[in-house]
């Protein structure tokens, strides 16, 4: 069973109604990701997926992720091309880990075999670190300071 | 498609309580770079009934908003910081080169279709079968796809 409460709404993948949102990553190798993020953060592998098209599952915290090789165009995006991070240098969206205790979190992740870009830096509002993946794609990890909502 | 109408931003999963930010543990969101933070924040809360959480401020706070059980957070891009010296972040510079995207998953797409279409969404096509799935895509104000797809009955994870 893989499901989500918020409030009075029970979430689950896939949804029997309502919705379910999820973040879905290209990868070189589908095993290779959804052990990294099963071992890093303890994510729970719901399916390493198959060769015809069925992508691997993996549930960390209140989010799933999904993981599956790049490709070209489909019938449903006939001109958008999936390929892993073709320039580490330029970034528009990452997968953003909030936590309770970022020198923990650092330490415990890099224990694992996360590649941290640097420690934990002091940053407006938060402090704030990030690692690669397997395949290059950015991970932020960010503790918001006590005066901030929403850091 | 309701949402939650409690005031607190919180999240469970079995016996643990995910909020934002949390106090204990880790909340996962999922981060975007916009051109416009206000115009974002509307077309998530328009279309998808997303709660906005805060408008973020001129001194680099970003905007939040609560869909379903993610977290989604919006920034203007900008250079290399010390803790990412060789990164810049900027909206997709290729909107049809893609390394990632958010996937909603949903359990009736042709009404989703219909309804987010009848709010301003702009759907690549209408609803298609694919391997174990019907899927479609949307394309956000600066470019991003978001995959709507329902997984057909008789596969587990599609």
């Amino acid at each position: 069973m893989s499901q989500v409460q918020v409030g009075q709404k029970t979430y689950e993948v896939p949804p029997r109604d309502g919705i379910t949102v999820a973040r879905f990553i290209t990868v070189a190798d589908v095993e290779r990701s959804a052990r990294f993020y099963e071992k890093v953060f303890g994510g729970r592998i719901l399916t390493i997926g198959n060769n015809e098209g069925a992508p691997g599952f993996i549930q960390i915290a209140n989010m799933w992720l999904i993981v599956y090789f790049g490709g070209g165009p489909t019938p449903d995006k006939p001109t958008v091309t999936l390929s892993v991070p073709a320039d580490l240098d330029y970034v528009s969206s990452f997968m953003n880990i909030r936590v309770a205790d970022i020198q923990a979190c650092y330490e415990l992740w890099r224990s694992r075999g996360a590649e941290f870009l640097t420690e934990p830096k002091e940053k407006y509002g938060e402090t704030r670190c990030y690692m690669r993946d397997p395949d290059g794609h950015i991970i932020e990890v960010g503790q918001s300071k006590p005066d901030f909502a929403y850091g | 498609m309701s949402e939650s109408k409690s005031s607190a931003s919180q999240v469970q999963v079995g016996q643990k309580t995910y909020e934002m930010p949390p106090k204990d543990g880790i909340t996962i969101a999922h981060f975007i770079v916009v051109a416009d933070i206000e115009r974002s924040l509307r077309f998530y809360e328009t279309v998808f009934g997303s709660r906005v959480l805060s408008r973020g401020d001129s001194e680099g706070a970003p905007g939040y908003l609560q869909l379903a059980n993610m977290w989604l957070i919006v920034n203007v891009g900008g250079g290399p910081t010390p803790d990412k010296p060789k990164t810049t972040l900027r909206v997709p510079s290729d909107p049809n080169l893609v390394s990632s995207f958010m996937n909603i998953r949903v359990a009736d797409i042709q009404a989703c279709y219909k309804l987010w279409k009848s709010r301003g969404a702009e759907f690549i096509t209408e609803p298609k079968p694919k391997y174990g799935e019907t899927r479609c895509y949307i394309r956000d104000p600066d470019g991003y796809i978001i995959e709507v797809g329902q997984t057909n009955p008789d596969v587990t994870y599609g």
